[in-house]
């Protein structure tokens, strides 16, 4: 995936997308958009961050669990089977892009409008998630298996969330990176991130 | 160029240093009862204090695993940390656990009270030697885990599995040098160290320790910094340094100094230094920042 | 793993339906995944649909969490309470449809029979003009709507009488310079935000296309432009204006398009009337021959543009000269004093855009050789929605008449409300060679009457939107406006004007306590619907039927909305629901008869109402599809839509051979015609009326807001964002979920300077105070504010309602505006939408606001710092 920080508009329609993708809890997300205002008044500038799951491939949420929960799919995709999961967190606190989500049993019960009741979306789709499990963005892996972009992908306005190959020179994220100087999150952490940004 | 420094953001949408939200005070009280245990059980097995022992069991056996399981989110498969000791230091610290609790009873049925034959000396000793091998590897793998978690910059440090094994040590003589006095049951005088002493020596070897570690930090990445600074200065400095400082190990250095053996010092000692151990568990959790996503500079 | 059923919602057995997004009053194209079990659980965009190419923005993305509210009104309902207020519990009572319907046509028929006027509507989906207007049924033409009024009161009838059209945008293909000034237009709000931003985002990122944002914050589109200009607010017509002088100054306009496509050769008297012979043709001046000619001459051989002239005796300008003559004092460095913008930048702003515009160039586009200018000055609801509207508005327009890019590729585009069908142009011809000026886009408007036949005095604006908050003003003074009748019933459909209108809450409450009897339909409680004495739930758009096509920027195309699901609730759409209260109240065939006007029906014959039947909300969206390209609706439920991009016949230039309005004479007529019928039928207030408001050149004339006492010593604004609609959707828990995690939505944002100088800090909360009202909330501070400004985001603007998702949040700022006719543009009845405040430091917040009750508690809950984990 590569993020194109010309085209973001802060709009987190990717995060809604991605709650409606993956049915997730209040307060969950698998993707957020960050924003940084930079410089003084009048020359002053807000840039937004979109950031999900880098798919590291050296995963030090991998490294950590202790239950073998977390792994790496054949194409890189770094997935969590929530059967496995104990919960320990270990990997929340491992890794550095604080991309690790909770799934605490309250939020499954409490529901989106805190009242205790779920709607019947939410009862449709909290069976994919074990409560007290830890999960996260997994590259929408079904839809990309089915030939479609992930949902934030797909929805966003600006196009600013270009998904693909990076092995592919010729796919658009590749040649992305190449173009523009794509720079990975947080390189001193060591955990060759999947994920690029170009601006 | 980034003049506006990012802040600690908590969820929100900002870039900043986001407060790692995900090991809390059961970890903590889980770390801290895991560690105890295991230093307290080597202390009194040094010193021969059998209750020493069994508490030192019991504390890391019993309220370990609770607050541990606690903390678990599925704590039905707690037992699956255990599967990948090849990479996990919570699983390599799984085994440890096991190692040292079976092996720690072990050693106080037989070797200790010798409620039972055990063949040769040879193979109390073996016990004995597994037995407290595997607590000074429960006192430590605690560190380990946390120094694993790169992501923490606070954490990150080598000094880590130090300042486990540190706090364990001084938190097991504290409370053994409280057992031992009543019970008279230990066999000090055939030691080199008297139990104050050495709660003295580990004093100051802790604050060396935490010293060093928060030195480090402040003059380490920016979210290290951010973190020592709010241990020192910041939201969380008016708790933890009288906590951990001055209650953890000011005031049982000064006790040590004014008063060693005296039953109600080592008592005061000891809660003092088990408090401050405790806070320091606490806070160096709660203290754990993320670093921001910034290193791509904004575009111009 | 593989045999597994699917675990993401898009991918589950079920079936996908094409529809349109309805979470604004845009009109994006969606597509509705629905389960096997009968369950929506995936809304995408719809990348067969030109306009927004498959994109949904956040509101768009969270439909399903509306439609399965728990807090909507599930059946309809009746007050058991006599007492209202807010936070006072209307006590609802569960009826049957057929009650509510008795009982609600029996209260208003008492009053309409009494006198039509006694009803006072607010029925603004803009999606269904067939239910906007169905008080035209009775002749009422009252409004207590906000739609149109606080956004654009008077940029639609500007751009009706300069493009005739609705709304306007650049054009995005071809502009390379886009001006944003005042609106969010391409990046967080405006026409069809998801769709525009997509573009908008190729011409910048794809073709390299520059923006520069005229704004007092840094908003989302001041962030993504290459510049930001900082400005005071409520200036904007004088940065407008000194762009024009430095244009004019240094010859970067486009003469030929002002003497062929305008009207700006025409010659005006010092009466401001244009200098006509005694057939009403109009002069224009030959200056080759050195005398005047009529317009249309064939002998013409050099138009003049300049100069003063004198014809029969009378001196006379070129309208063009009469605006040079207004420009003189708008110097980049005269205005500076005004807008704070530095003069060197205006006048690199002007020189950049003249450049940008490529005056001389041309393009091919279908066989036709049109102007290329790629430059636009486009603007909205911030730039002018302030007092003198109507000459803020002309000053916009003209910075893109002096490039001539009217209509133009790459230039400002009309953009049509609601086509409605294929074959109709928007335009017509009007007199002396001029287009046909079209100021009324949402329909005729009431005549001049004395005593008012209006509850808000539309009769006095000549070319006005509704002006809701006049409401106000005449219920505090109803004989000073001889209004002689009191409104006591409200129909209310899908608006909420308790939040949408500006005026203090305590007065309009007064009003609303004023009221015999309100009816309300809307889906989930509002500040609004606490008023009610009866609800009648709607279904909502998951459920029900339309077609529509509103402001799509560059396609066209009717857009049809089906349901996805059975209604959830025992609910009605809004077709049934005014069908059966007109039926009850006799006004059947009345209704019928406005439809078919409103909605076209009566172009095409065969499509006419029987004026004795209900029609179903499918019938009526079929209707619709048939009228716009003869298609039945199977043929819409399948594709969702017949959008295609706008026919460049119609987009370019469709007004092709006739003169654009540079200078507006209508409004010196409109004037003196106005004065005359005040005269004579000797209006009370006619001496309070703002005459100097109607001009037919825009001039430096200051707004009265910069004129508030000295101690309200902060400009406020206030300001929307993409995740947002109005206020509405914060009640959705995605939306929450996202837009208080925003650090620009949670508090009332400073400059750090100003908050300095204020001896306040981040978090400090304060009360707000204007002339008119006040409100409490939070400081944050961001560099990216201008130091005159406090600016308020619509996430912090919820009173109470009971919705239990709905946080208070201190107050609300419409309460800070004025709703006086001072502040009210008299053209249009546009009102100034931004005000003075004063800020005072609290140390707690005020009872009531205390103990995790406001908004700020909830933010406080999202955004939480405090480490110490889940467990
Ligand atoms: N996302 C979204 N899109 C919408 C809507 C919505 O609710 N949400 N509503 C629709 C409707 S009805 C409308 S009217 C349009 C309005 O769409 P916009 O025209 O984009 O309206 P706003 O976002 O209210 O205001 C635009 C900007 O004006 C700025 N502003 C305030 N005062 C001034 C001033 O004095 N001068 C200048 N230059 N700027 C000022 C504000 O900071 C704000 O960023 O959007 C439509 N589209
Ligand atoms: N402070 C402040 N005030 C403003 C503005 C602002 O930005 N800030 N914006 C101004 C502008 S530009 C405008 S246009 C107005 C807008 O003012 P309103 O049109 O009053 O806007 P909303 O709050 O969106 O109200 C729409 C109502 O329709 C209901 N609704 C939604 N869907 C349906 C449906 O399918 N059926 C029915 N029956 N009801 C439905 C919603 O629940 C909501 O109560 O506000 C103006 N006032
Ligand atoms: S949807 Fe696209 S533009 Fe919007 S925040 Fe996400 S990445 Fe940015
Ligand atoms: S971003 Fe975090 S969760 Fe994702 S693979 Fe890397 S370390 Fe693991
Ligand atoms: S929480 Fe689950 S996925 Fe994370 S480290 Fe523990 S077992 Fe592995
Ligand atoms: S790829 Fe899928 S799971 Fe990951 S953030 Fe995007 S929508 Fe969510
Ligand atoms: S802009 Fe409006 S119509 Fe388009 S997706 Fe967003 S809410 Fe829906
Ligand atoms: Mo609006």
């Amino acid at each position: 995936m590569v993020f194109d920080l010309r085209r973001c508009i802060g709009c987190n329609a990717c995060v809604v997308a991605c709650k409606q993708e993956n049915s997730l809890p209040d307060g969950v997300f698998f993707t957020r958009t960050l924003s940084q205002e930079y410089g003084v008044f009048p020359n002053v500038n807000r840039v937004y961050i979109p950031t999900l799951c880098n798919h590291c491939e050296d995963a030090p949420c991998q490294k950590v669990c202790p239950s073998g929960a977390t792994y790496t799919r054949d194409d890189g995709i770094v997935m969590v089977d929530g059967e496995k999961c104990i919960g320990c967190n270990s990997c929340a606190v491992a890794c550095p892009y604080d991309q690790r989500s909770v799934m605490t049993k309250e939020s499954f019960e409490d529901g989106l409008y805190a009242d205790g009741n779920l709607t019947p979306f939410e009862e449709q789709g909290y069976t994919r998630f074990t409560p007290g499990t830890v999960t996260k963005c997994d590259f929408c892996s079904e839809r990309v298996d089915a030939g479609l972009d992930p949902a934030c992908v797909a929805t966003c306005p600006t196009d600013a969330r270009i998904f693909g190959d990076l092995d592919d020179p010729q796919s658009k994220a590749r040649q992305l990176i190449d173009e523009r100087g794509g720079k990975p999150p947080l390189p001193e952490k060591n955990t060759k991130p999947k994920v690029f940004y170009v601006s | 160029m980034a003049s506006a420094q990012p802040a600690i953001v908590g969820d929100s949408f900002a870039v900043g240093y986001r407060f790692q939200r995900y090991w809390g005070t059961s970890m903590a009280s889980a770390f801290f009862c895991g560690e105890l245990g295991a230093g307290l059980f080597l202390v009194s097995l040094y010193y021969s204090v059998n209750a020493g022992m069994i508490l030192g069991l019991v504390v890391t056996a019993v309220l370990k695993t609770y607050f541990h399981t606690s903390h678990m989110g599925v704590p039905a498969k707690s037992w699956r940390a255990i599967l990948r000791p090849d990479r996990a230091w919570v699983s390599r610290g799984l085994i440890m656990i096991v190692l040292f609790t079976g092996f720690g009873v072990l050693h106080v049925v037989t070797g200790a009270y010798g409620l039972f034959e055990m063949g040769s000396s040879a193979t109390l000793d073996i016990i004995k030697i597994v037995a407290a091998l595997a607590a000074v590897g429960v006192m430590a793998y605690h560190g380990f885990a946390m120094s694993d978690s790169t992501a923490i910059s606070l954490w990150d440090s080598r000094l880590m599995p130090l300042v486990s094994v540190g706090y364990a040590l001084l938190g097991g003589a504290v409370v053994t040098a409280v057992l031992a006095g009543p019970t008279q049951a230990g066999d000090v005088s055939q030691t080199a160290v008297s139990l104050p002493s050495l709660g003295l020596v580990l004093v100051l070897l802790n604050a060396g320790l935490v010293s060093a570690l928060l030195y480090g930090a402040y003059h380490g990445s920016p979210g290290a910094r951010i973190s020592a600074e709010m241990l020192f200065k910041g939201v969380f400095a008016r708790q933890f340094v009288p906590l951990v400082f001055v209650l953890g190990l000011a005031l049982p250095f000064a006790l040590l100094l004014w008063a060693p053996g005296s039953f109600f010092v080592e008592l005061a000692v000891a809660i003092a230094a088990l408090i401050g151990y405790y806070a320091f568990r606490v806070f160096i959790l709660r203290a754990g920042v993320y670093e921001p996503i910034m290193n791509f500079a904004p575009p111009e | 793993m593989s045999s597994q059923e699917p675990i993401q919602n898009s991918l589950k057995p079920g079936k996908w339906i094409r529809s349109t997004c309805k979470m604004c009053l845009h009109s994006c194209g969606s597509m509705i995944h629905v389960t096997d079990a009968g369950i929506i659980n995936k809304i995408e965009g719809d990348p067969t649909n030109p306009s927004n190419n498959g994109k949904l923005c956040p509101k768009g993305n969270s439909a399903i969490m509306r439609h399965y509210d728990p807090n909507r009104f599930t059946q309809p309902l009746k007050r058991t309470n006599p007492e209202k207020g807010p936070g006072i519990d209307p006590k609802w009572e569960p009826i049957s449809w057929d009650e509510a319907f008795d009982l609600t046509a029996r209260e208003l028929k008492k009053s309409i029979d009494e006198d039509p006027r006694k009803l006072l509507p607010s029925i603004e989906d803009f999606q269904k003009f067939n239910i906007w207007n169905w008080p035209l049924a009775f002749g009422n033409q009252n409004s207590f709507q906000s739609g149109g009024t606080m956004c654009g009161g008077a940029y639609h009838p500007v751009n009706g009488i300069v493009h005739s059209a609705f709304a306007v945008a650049n054009d995005v293909k071809h502009c390379n310079y886009w001006i944003n000034d005042g609106t969010g237009d391409g990046f967080s709000s405006h026409l069809h935000a998801a769709a525009q931003s997509n573009w908008v985002a190729k011409a910048r990122i794809d073709r390299g296309m520059r923006c520069v944002t005229i704004e007092p914050r840094l908003s989302t589109s001041a962030a993504k432009s290459e510049e930001w200009i900082p400005i005071r607010p409520a200036t904007d017509r004088h940065f407008a204006l000194s762009l024009c002088h430095v244009m004019v100054k240094e010859g970067l306009c486009d003469y030929a398009f002002l003497r062929k496509d305008t009207n700006a050769p025409y010659l005006v008297g010092a009466d401001g009337y244009f200098v006509r012979n005694a057939e009403d043709k109009i002069y224009v001046w030959d200056s080759v021959d050195e005398e005047a000619k009529l317009w249309d001459d064939p002998g013409i051989k050099k138009i003049a543009l300049e100069g003063i002239y004198e014809v029969n005796g009378n001196e006379c300008k070129p309208a063009f000269q009469r605006f040079v003559d207004i420009l003189d004092d708008c110097s980049p460095e005269e205005t500076e004093k005004v807008t704070t913008v530095p003069a060197e930048t205006t006048w690199r702003i002007a020189r950049e855009f003249a450049e940008a515009a490529t005056i001389g160039a041309t393009i091919d586009i279908e066989g036709r050789t049109l102007p290329l200018r790629p430059a636009g000055y486009n603007y909205y609801r911030g730039a002018q929605g302030h007092k003198h509207g109507f000459q803020t508005n002309h000053a916009f327009k003209m910075v893109n008449f002096m490039v001539g890019n009217i209509d133009t590729p790459g230039g400002l585009m009309g953009v049509t409300l609601d086509d409605q069908w294929v074959d109709r142009s928007h335009v017509e011809p009007g007199e002396n060679g001029m287009m046909l000026p079209q100021p009324h886009q949402l329909g005729p408007l009431p005549p001049f009457a004395f005593p008012p036949t209006t509850h808000h005095l539309l009769n006095y604006f000549p070319v006005g939107l509704h002006p809701p908050h006049l409401n106000l003003e005449v219920f505090l003074n109803r004989e000073k406006y001889g209004v002689d009748f009191v409104p006591d019933v409200m129909v209310i459909c899908h608006s909420n004007p308790l939040w949408a209108i500006q005026g203090p809450r305590h007065k309009w409450l007064e009003f609303m306590r004023s009221m015999r009897f309100i009816v309300v339909s809307d889906i989930i409680p509002t500040e609004t619907t606490l008023w009610a004495d009866v609800i009648l739930p709607s279904h909502d758009a998951l459920e029900s039927w339309n077609m529509t096509m509103i402001e799509p920027p560059h396609t066209e195309g009717m857009c049809l909305r089906q349901p996805a699901t059975e209604p959830l609730h025992n609910t009605k759409s809004e077709e049934e629901i005014f069908y059966e209260l007109s039926e009850r109240m006799g006004i059947l065939e009345g209704y019928n008869a406005v439809i078919n006007i409103v909605s076209g029906f009566e172009h095409k014959p065969e499509l006419m109402l029987e004026l004795d039947k209900k029609y179903t909300d499918k019938e009526i969206a079929r209707r619709k599809g048939l009228l716009w390209n003869d298609k039945d609706i199977d043929w819409y439920a399948e594709r969702g839509h017949a959008v295609t991009e706008r026919r460049t016949d119609k987009w370019y230039r469709p007004w092709e051979g006739m003169r654009l309005h540079f200078y507006i004479e209508d409004m010196v007529k409109e004037r003196d015609q106005l004065k005359a019928n005040m005269e004579e039928a000797d209006v009370p207030f006619r001496n309070d009326w703002c005459w100097d408001d109607y001009q037919p050149l825009p001039t430096a004339v200051l707004d009265p807001v910069h004129e508030e006492p000295a101690e309200y010593d902060l400009y406020g604004i206030f300001y929307k964002d993409i995740q947002l609609n109005f206020g509405e959707s914060l009640s959705n828990p995605w939306i929450k979920d996202i837009v208080y995690r925003d650090p620009v939505h949670i508090a009332l944002i400073l400059n750090p300077k100003t908050a300095a100088a204020q001896g306040l800090e981040q978090r400090d909360i304060v009360k707000v105070e204007s002339p008119n009202g006040f409100l409490f909330g939070r400081i944050g501070t961001s560099e990216g504010m201008h130091p005159d400004t406090l600016g308020v985001s619509n996430a912090l603007s919820r009173t109470k309602t009971s919705h239990k998702g709905v946080a208070h949040a201190g107050g609300h700022f419409n309460d800070l505006l004025p709703y006086d006719l001072k502040n009210t543009d008299a053209v249009t009845g546009q009102p100034e939408t931004v005000c003075k405040v004063k800020l005072t430091k609290l140390d707690d917040w005020p009872e009531g606001l205390k103990d995790g009750k406001s908004v700020y508690d909830l933010v406080d809950k999202l955004q939480e710092t405090g480490g110490g984990g889940v467990h």
